[in-house]
């Protein structure tokens, strides 16, 4: 018997999760990245939250159990289509056949919004505007803070639903993560500069998740920073490279405006993948203005399987989503193709 | 000199403007009270409160002119109180409100 071949589109967390899996079941994995390196946003991150754990160790861990003889990593691979030839699927690069499999695992993962869109903000003009993935970076030095960092006590704010919950922006959705991580930068603010004033302009604070609601606690009364009811409406230069922000506060009923060392914007997650389903083939597109995250048929009892025999889907690609619930649904897709493939031996 | 009526005047700025030093008066309220920084505004406090029935009273939002650092009319607010406690027994985050509004009755 030959060992039954499965394609895996993207080598972030969903991807390497599921590759591990359906390796360790004695599959044979070809898992391709479009990137030069893998683990997709998870290798641009700091610590996670709500327990601030080292974003590499968990990167290392999975890259450890990815070293599997039935595992082959290629990075630098971008797929375009995939289509049917019997039973099994063709991945095709424009018009070149790269491999063909039994089946196909499409986890490409999510792209972070535009926050040059939301104009009135100023990012991309002003160098003190920068966004929470960008906040990452500069917790790990690898650029420099644009404020001067022996200010006494630097003042930071954070903008929550950066692209998320706006219809401007065509999207409606939720991103799910952007308030904790708010919660967490916030408190990693406060651990680089003690004395800095942290203020972070909410909508609701979303805290879904054990372990949230205690963070989004510690950072009110232990780091005393300070949460303000109100989406900011605009951010103008100040002196020198500062910002002056406006928004309402909700709580008063009033106007309020604040100037600022650094302004951190909570962009959204957005789809990186539209699936184009026009003929028997499936198109992977660049996403257009309100396009939305892979619509699952299946629901809530089976959301790894798209109408097509073979075709499966797994983590953010389908929605935000968090790390641990990433990691799950990947193992569980991988369990899905497994009994897949059984069948149709 | 009588100032001249020109049929109009200048509002006051409304907005609230958070570059202003905190009162040392309003730090001295969350040091002798820490747990007011723990309050997230969800109204509980309001819903309940016997006081607030007849006057307006609302704590938690004596609790956000406190965090804005606006000191002006917090003590003369903070008068409708009647310290019956019921909002602390109710409220999900532990505020100990009673002490909070004694402390803000006297500044």
């Amino acid at each position: 018997m030959t060992q039954q071949k499965v394609a895996i589109i993207g080598a972030g967390p969903a991807g390497l999760q599921s590759a591990i899996s359906l390796a360790e079941m004695g599959f044979l994995v070809q898992l391709f990245e479009k990137e030069k390196q893998p683990g997709g946003h998870l290798a641009h991150w700091h610590v996670l939250f709500p327990d601030r754990q080292p974003a590499n160790e968990v990167l290392d861990a999975l890259m450890i159990s990815a070293m599997n003889p039935n595992i082959s990593l290629i990075t630098g691979a971008e797929i375009s289509a995939i289509e049917p030839s019997g039973r099994k699927w063709q991945l095709k690069k424009a018009e070149t056949l790269i491999c063909e499999v039994d089946a196909v695992l499409l986890a490409s993962g999510f792209k972070l919004f535009d926050a040059a869109q939301k104009e009135e903000y100023g990012y991309g003009i002003y160098p003190a505007v920068v966004t929470s993935s960008e906040l990452e970076a500069l917790f790990m030095h690898q650029k420099p803070w644009p404020f001067n960092e022996n200010l006494e006590s630097p003042k930071i704010g954070l903008v929550h639903c950066v692209g998320s919950r706006d219809a401007k922006c065509g999207n409606l959705y939720c991103s799910k993560v952007c308030c904790v991580t708010a919660v967490k930068q916030a408190i990693e603010l406060k651990k680089t500069f003690p004395a800095a004033q942290v203020y972070s302009f909410y909508m609701d604070m979303r805290m879904f998740g054990l372990g949230y609601e205690e963070l989004y606690h510690q950072a009110q009364m232990e780091y005393r920073v300070q949460f303000i009811r109100g989406r900011l409406s605009e951010a103008s230069p100040a002196d020198g490279q500062r910002i002056q922000v406006k928004a309402e506060d909700t709580l008063m009923g009033r106007p309020l405006k604040l100037t600022l060392d650094m302004l951190v914007l909570m962009v959204g997650m957005t789809p990186s993948v539209v699936l184009g389903n026009g003929s028997a083939s499936v198109e992977l597109k660049k996403p257009m203005f309100a396009d939305g995250f892979v619509k699952m048929p299946g629901q809530a009892l089976d959301d790894s399987r798209l109408q097509k025999p073979g075709l499966f889907v797994a983590g953010a690609c389908k929605g935000p989503v968090t790390l641990p619930d990433v990691v799950k649904d990947a193992k569980a897709t991988a369990l899905d193709i497994c009994n897949y493939l059984t069948e149709v031996l | 000199m009588s100032v001249r009526d020109f049929g109009y005047s200048v509002s006051d700025q409304r907005a609230v403007d958070l570059d202003r030093k905190m009162p040392d008066e309003l730090e001295r309220v969350y040091l002798q009270e820490p747990s007011l920084r723990n309050c997230i505004a969800c109204g509980n406090c309001a819903a309940l409160c016997s006081a607030g029935s007849f006057t307006g009273f609302q704590f938690y939002r004596l609790n956000v002119l406190v965090s804005r650092g606006l000191l002006s009319e917090l003590a003369k607010k903070a008068e409708a109180c009647m310290l019956c406690g019921k909002c602390q027994m109710a409220c999900p985050r532990g505020v100990n409100i009673r002490h909070g509004i004694m402390l803000m009755a006297q500044l």
